[in-house]
């Protein structure tokens, strides 16, 4: 299939029970959507089965999708990401004395100019590794609940337009770094509600700071990220 | 609805970052069509994407993508 076809093409043509396009937004994106979810989630068979799930659902729900004219990628990394803490949420549930599992690759940098890893997120990751350990032990079994039974999507309704993605892609590096001059508690706790699922009261617990603290940093942090995109995208004449 | 007080609150309820109590009913919210409201989520979840991107692409055992053609193929030819 060719190269030059636009990724909402290809999601027409699935749309229309097409294996071969399914196939080519799947060499286009899944490094993307495995790489987010391999980074949530605390063993690879968890991620390689979260990859596998979010693409099934793109082929049932590309009807929609396709018809409000939303990007792809969009919907891939939302889902994704949703899919990735929620399970990460029920394997916590299942393993409450194995601490808050969160990103797994604590070592690893991110992008290279992307978000490095917090002490906060190193502190969870090392519950995560030690999960990590156990993985087959714990790993929930449909019987036991634990795996969610039906992965919500994010509504195409809620989706920005492919041009509006473009340009967040093209900049991708520049918006890194812009995201990488957060001040370090509010990267901390943006990391562990992205990446560890973790809600600002379970955030608070973490870092064992008083939530009303946390919530401004959450605050503060997503204002920021969303001025420096702004910024980047070029809807905003401002400088970084 | 007025939506001002909502601004600061969509991408983190997008997140699921926002505690349970009192956190918005966005969903319901966002159903019934608020114009507003479905801008700013659309925002939001730009931001989300970004965010989304910042760990480094991996590819998947080639395996993935094998078992996932085989279920989505079993799925097609069932459906004709």
């Amino acid at each position: 299939m060719s190269e030059e076809l636009a990724s909402e093409e290809l999601l027409a043509r699935v749309a229309q029970h097409n294996v071969a396009a399914l196939s080519e937004l799947y060499d286009r994106y899944a490094p993307r959507v495995y790489g987010l979810v391999a980074h949530i989630l605390p063993s690879r068979d968890a991620a390689e089965e979260i990859l596998q799930q979010v693409f099934v659902r793109l082929w049932s729900e590309s009807p929609s999708l396709s018809q409000e004219g939303r990007s792809v990628v969009a919907w891939l990394v939302l889902t994704a990401r949703e899919a990735a803490v929620d399970r990460l949420r029920a394997l916590r549930k299942n393993a409450p004395n194995a601490g808050a599992p969160g990103p797994r690759a604590k070592t690893e940098k991110t992008q290279d100019t992307g978000m490095r890893k917090s002490k906060a997120a190193a502190l969870v990751s090392s519950a995560a590794e030690s999960l990590d350990g156990k993985t087959e032990a714990i790993k929930p079994r449909p019987a036991e609940g634990a795996r969610a039974p039906a992965m919500d999507s994010v509504p195409p309704a809620w989706l920005p337009r492919p041009k509006e993605i473009t340009l967040i892609d093209a900049r991708l590096v520049l918006l890194h770094k812009a995201i990488n001059q957060l001040p370090k508690p509010q990267r901390q706790a943006l990391e562990l509600t992205v990446f560890g699922g973790l809600r600002e009261s379970e955030i608070a617990a973490e870092m064992g700071e008083p939530l009303g603290k946390v919530r401004s940093s959450l605050r503060a942090a997503v204002t920021f990220v969303k001025h420096r995109r702004r910024a980047v995208s070029g809807t905003w004449a401002a400088n970084i | 609805m007025g939506c001002q007080h909502l601004e600061e609150l969509y991408e983190l309820w997008l997140l699921g970052a926002l505690s349970e109590q009192g956190a918005p009913d966005l969903r319901d919210h966002l159903g019934r069509g608020c114009p507003h409201c479905l801008e700013r989520i659309r925002e939001a979840a730009e931001t989300v994407y970004l965010l989304g991107l910042a760990p480094k692409p991996a590819r998947p055992h080639p395996r993935v993508k094998s078992e996932l053609l085989r279920q989505i193929s079993r799925q097609a030819a069932s459906n004709r």
